[in-house]
């Protein structure tokens, strides 16, 4: 089991490496920094030098590259090229408000596709079951700042009860969890239904349906803790994907999130801060992914050879 | 087992219910897109500042109303579906074509390309879609042909994937050890014998990413990373109307409900499919 | 409208749901809250060129000299200057008894410290350095004079220092408490003092009493940084902010249409334009571009694009700039005209005219496509480019890879002619990559050794004229800044250049 656990962490190890080097290189293949801290106005070539030398680029790529790895390791990501804000105090703050969406928006999403799904599989091929499909599927079928902005036209402008963007309080929460959670309760709820259904027509549920448990009793105590590793590992490896999301929700909503560090940092050049974000991302999913895996490992130990 | 007794007439009226709505959205948007040359063949370009923001309904020459350059926005929404069906398709069709092929390279004789095959694997699910697909549009410039291009790039892991597990289980199985051992060259093998076998769970994955790419397509031109705005697109129209929203909503909620519609479709089609193609859900996604 | 009153029947339920949670929409008395689009992410004035910085800064520093919302220069900090030694030498009276947010007084020395700091070492690491090369250096007179040595003539020095990079900053403050702190905790004499900055989010100002202006009428100013223009415009509908900068035309009757709100429209600087490559494709030819100029109607892409919030210009500045000339008037359109110009000069149907422009402009992408819809209708074909900004700023402009024409927009805040015209067309120069023209040369270099006022104007205006003859360029218009207000705000002096300065304004 060490071994295993070894070698998965040397493969994230790699992988995490092969992340900084692909997009420390790609960010650096157009555009330059300098005149984005110029603001492509009033500029000489002279200007742009000195900005260059003060950013460190004159150096070569290799050992642009080997100073962001060398901070890494000591915690320390650099200055932003735009204002010279520590690239730390920026993560510590956008961290937090994307790992709090992006577990409101599973929170959610739980919250809608757990009663969703097991309503379904009771009703198998009846109407409910139907609907509750057919609305999932809709669901999925927005593109989902449409949907972000129909509710922010909703809630803010129409109704006036929910604040249109920002994170203060926990009603700022609403609508960025909700948007994202729409779209995740899709196949959320399709999962809880399958592996539902699965667990219903196993033995010992009908022995604890036979021995006279209350149907309700026996769904959630049995079936429901049955089904929910599946969608456990299912949200794990969604992680990237959730993430991805949420750049899009951060931006309608404007929340203080990674999203819209990396976002601001890809249009301004900003090597530094998107280093250090995307990295950050990587690590995160890079980790869950691997808990997963270990989980798995333990569970089973045939996935350990593979 | 249960599935059996579910086999129930509501159920398979439902099942083919799927199908014909799925077909049907689909069908008539792709139909549409289709003789949108014969429909409309100022190809939704015409303007007419002086007819700027009609409202739906109330102008024969424009039942859907104009958008803020007084341009037709039925034929816009029309014309529009060509982009976002061309992306999608397009996208989707290469990435099946590179993924197939690696992944039954990597399955079947394993080794180096398999090795390689998983770890990039990893890289790619350890990278942030969006945030690579924003960073690379933005190196790399705009255009149709590099969303595309990215997509490609960003998505045939996943078929890879799939097929090479496929493989992998196929590889040891009877008949394949059989065709083997008469003598069949691997290359027939994995065509003749292996690759008819993975086609299901493709195909299902091929629909669903389709809807995908299409959404994705409007999200980016969301962001300011589409292409020309004379080439009506629906990401486009929806990213550029939704300054309008709460003063004509017409320039926005159409292309948007054109979008819904599409990739409603295409995901009813694919539930049904994967009902029909692959009854254990093994593709669940 | 009916699609609206579907989204309140269809959000009853919710709401009924969610009423307890109602949003506290009602801002704080004595707190004025402004949207800007973008965080500067460091208060110190040598650091950035941004607009978005000193729409918040301009109350935290004074400079020299002011600049009020009516565009005119008065005293500030220098009570009084004049020039002296054949203008090679600029002696200003200080004002007394003035002090900084941290107690410590401002003073010769401290003029001194900021214009060493600005034009050494650590200037040389910011954007604003290269707007104040003209100055030499600082002397110290005594206490309450010093002296600008001039390097070479800058007719726009006095403008200059009344922002951005010349703002007075606090010599013991810097030197004790390091650079990194200060960007973040930044200390002036204005009329608001520093009390948070949460970056990415928000900057809060509070009322600095002392001010030798006055105390300030407001508690505190919030600036909130906001870059979706929906996002600013749905804030500003909900009561949660004041002021929004960020309105793209489009909006503009969205907030025009809200009975709390109100929306300001003021001639500002920025101008916009489609340079034209006098280099290769059919714009080469003199008669062609005036061709394109003539055929794009762009009274009517104001009225219909703009809804009116801007003015026709004739060359690349602003009314408000030094240099404008009244009796330059921009050639016709004449769409008939046009067409048989490009017969003349054989251009055949269909030729290609492909635009780069800036794809998150938004208000500009309706333009450009209006634009091209006037160049389909002289029987071209244009194509339209669509570029994030640095790859247009950095690239397809400075090495000359646009099509036949692309986007400049700009406004430069000093209103001052020379700001755009040395840049735009001097040969060599990084904004101009295809035009060489000896005498457009030679006048964009004399206009820059000339004290007289005077005679500085006419060199000026003779470059615009030939500019315009020369059709460099199709002038489309000089755009209004224009300002989402709520109606609680009070006594606002919307200023042109979005440099805000709260002193006055109240809220209800």
């Amino acid at each position: 089991m060490a071994g295993f656990i070894l070698k998965r962490l040397l493969q994230a190890v790699f992988v995490v490496l092969a992340v900084t080097l692909i997009v420390s290189f790609a960010i650096r293949l157009s555009g330059d920094p300098a005149i984005m801290v110029m603001g492509g106005g009033n500029v000489t070539e002279q200007d742009l030098q000195n900005i260059r030398q003060a950013l460190g680029l004159n150096r070569p790529f290799y050992v642009q590259y080997l100073s962001f790895l060398q901070g890494l390791f000591v915690g320390d990501f650099g200055k932003s090229f735009m204002g010279g804000t520590p690239v730390s105090l920026l993560i510590s703050q956008a961290l937090p408000a994307t790992l709090l969406l992006a577990f409101a928006s599973l929170l959610t999403s739980i919250a809608l596709s757990v009663p969703l799904g097991v309503y379904a599989a009771v009703n198998r091929g009846r109407w409910p079951d139907q609907l509750i499909r057919i609305l999932s599927l809709v669901g999925l079928s927005f593109p989902n700042f449409w949907l972000a902005i129909m509710l922010v036209l909703l809630f803010s402008i129409v109704l006036g009860i929910l604040p249109p963007s920002g994170m203060e309080g926990p009603e700022s929460f609403i609508m960025p969890a909700l948007t994202m959670a729409i779209i995740l309760t899709a196949t959320n709820m399709r999962l809880v239904r399958t592996s539902m259904l699965e667990t219903l027509s196993q033995q010992y549920i009908m022995v604890a349906r036979s021995k006279g448990l209350r149907d309700r009793v026996v769904l959630y105590k049995h079936a429901l803790r049955n089904s929910a590793i599946p969608l456990v590992t299912y949200i794990g490896l969604q992680f990237g994907n959730l993430i991805g999301g949420i750049v899009i929700v951060e931006r309608v909503f404007n929340w203080p999130g990674m999203g819209t560090l990396a976002f601001d940092a890809i249009s301004n050049r900003d090597y530094p801060v998107l280093q250090a974000t995307i990295t950050v991302l990587a690590l995160f999913i890079v980790f869950i992914n691997l808990m997963v895996d270990v989980a798995y490992g333990l569970i089973d130990p045939r996935i350990r050879t593979e | 087992m249960a599935a059996a007794q579910a086999s129930s007439a509501p159920r398979r009226f439902f099942k083919s219910f799927e199908l014909v709505v799925g077909l049907l959205l689909t069908g008539s948007m792709c139909l549409s897109v289709l003789f949108s040359g014969f429909l409309f063949p100022d190809g939704g370009e015409s303007m007419d500042l002086m007819a700027r923001l009609t409202p739906p309904f109330t102008d024969t020459a424009h039942v859907l109303g104009t958008d803020p350059l007084g341009r037709d926005v039925l034929a816009r929404v029309i014309v529009g579906g060509k982009i976002s069906l061309t992306v999608g398709v397009l996208s989707v069709l290469g990435a099946v074509v590179v993924g197939t092929l690696v992944g039954l390279v990597a399955g079947y004789y394993r080794g180096i390309a398999e090795i390689l095959l998983m770890r990039f694997a990893d890289i790619q699910l350890a990278l942030p879609f969006i945030l690579i697909a924003i960073m690379f549009l933005a190196i790399l410039g705009t255009g149709v042909n590099k969303i595309i291009f990215f997509m490609i790039v960003a998505q045939w892991v996943q078929y890879a994937r799939l097929v090479r597990g496929s493989v992998l289980a196929l590889r040891d199985r009877e008949f394949i050890l059989s065709a083997r051992a008469i003598g069949v060259g691997n290359g027939r093998i994995i065509f003749t014998h292996i690759l008819p076998n993975v086609l299901g769970p493709i195909v299902i994955l091929m629909t669903l990413n389709v809807a995908n790419n299409i959404l994705l397509e409007s999200s980016l031109t969301f962001l300011g990373l589409g292409v020309d705005p004379l080439i009506p697109s629906w990401g486009g129209m929806l990213a550029d109307g939704r300054t309008y929203l709460q003063t004509a909503w017409w320039v926005s909620v159409f292309p948007g409900l054109a979008i819904m519609f599409t990739v409603l479709g295409l995901n009813l089609l694919g539930d049904w499919l994967r009902d029909f193609l692959d009854p254990t859900g093994q593709t669940s996604k | 409208m009916k699609f609206s009153t579907t989204l309140k029947a269809l959000g009853l339920t919710a709401a009924v749901a969610l009423s307890p949670l109602m949003a506290s929409g009602a801002q704080a008395a004595g707190t004025l809250t402004v949207a800007v689009a973008i965080d500067p992410g460091s208060w110190d004035p040598i650091d950035t060129f941004l607009v978005d910085w000193s729409s918040a800064a301009n109350n935290i520093y004074d400079g020299l000299t002011a600049r009020g919302a009516d565009m005119k220069l008065k005293p500030a900090l220098a009570t009084s200057w004049e020039f002296l030694d054949n203008n090679a030498r600029i002696r200003f009276k200080l004002r007394q008894n003035v002090k900084f947010h941290n107690g410590e007084p401002f003073n010769a020395a401290a003029v001194k410290f900021t214009f060493d700091r600005l034009l050494g070492e650590e200037g040389r690491k910011g954007p604003q350095q290269s707007n104040y090369t003209s100055i030499d250096r600082v002397e110290v007179v005594d206490d309450t004079t010093v002296d600008f040595i001039m390097k070479q003539a800058d007719p726009v020095l006095l403008t200059k220092l009344a922002g951005y990079g010349a703002m007075i900053v606090p010599p013991k403050y810097i030197q004790e408490k390091g650079d990194a702190h200060f960007n973040m905790n930044p200390v002036g004499t204005g009329p608001y003092k520093f009390a948070e900055y949460s970056p990415k989010v928000s900057l809060t100002l509070e009322a600095f009493p002392e001010h030798w202006g006055g105390a300030p009428k407001l508690d505190k100013v919030v600036t909130r940084f906001i870059s979706e223009a929906n996002t600013q415009v749905a804030e500003l509908q909900s009561g949660r902010i004041d002021v929004a900068t960020l309105i793209p035309f489009g909006l503009a009757p969205t907030v025009e249409k809200s009975p709390n709100l109100s929306l300001l429209s003021i001639t500002g600087p920025t101008v916009v334009s489609l340079r034209l490559n006098t280099k290769e494709g059919i714009t080469k030819d003199l008669d062609v571009r005036k061709a394109l100029i003539m055929g794009i109607d762009r009274d009517a892409i104001i009225k219909a694009v703009l809804l009116g919030h801007g003015k026709p210009i004739a060359s690349f500045q602003a009314d408000l700039s030094f240099g404008h000339d009244p009796n330059l008037k921009p050639l016709p359109f004449d769409l008939a005209k046009a067409k048989q110009m490009l017969q003349q000069a054989k251009v055949p149907a269909g030729a290609p005219v492909r635009i780069d422009f800036r794809g998150n402009d938004a208000t500009f992408r309706e333009v450009v496509q209006a634009a091209a819809g006037y160049l389909q209708a002289l029987g071209l074909k244009p194509a339209l480019q669509p570029h994030e900004p640095p790859v247009l700023l950095n690239d397809i402009i400075p090495n000359g890879k646009t099509g036949e024409a692309w986007h400049q927009s700009w406004g430069g805040w000093t209103f001052d002619y020379d700001n755009n015209a040395y840049l735009m067309y001097h040969s060599g120069e990084k904004w101009n990559p295809y035009y060489n023209d000896a005498t457009l040369n030679a006048l964009l270099e004399k206009q820059r050794t000339i004290y007289d006022v005077k005679e500085r104007e006419k060199v000026l205006q003779e470059i615009a004229r030939y500019v315009a003859d020369q059709a460099l360029e199709i002038p489309l218009y000089n755009q209004n800044t224009i300002y989402g207000v709520n109606k609680r705000v009070k006594s606002f002096d919307a200023p042109a250049d979005r440099r805000f300065r709260f002193t006055e304004t109240t809220v209800e």
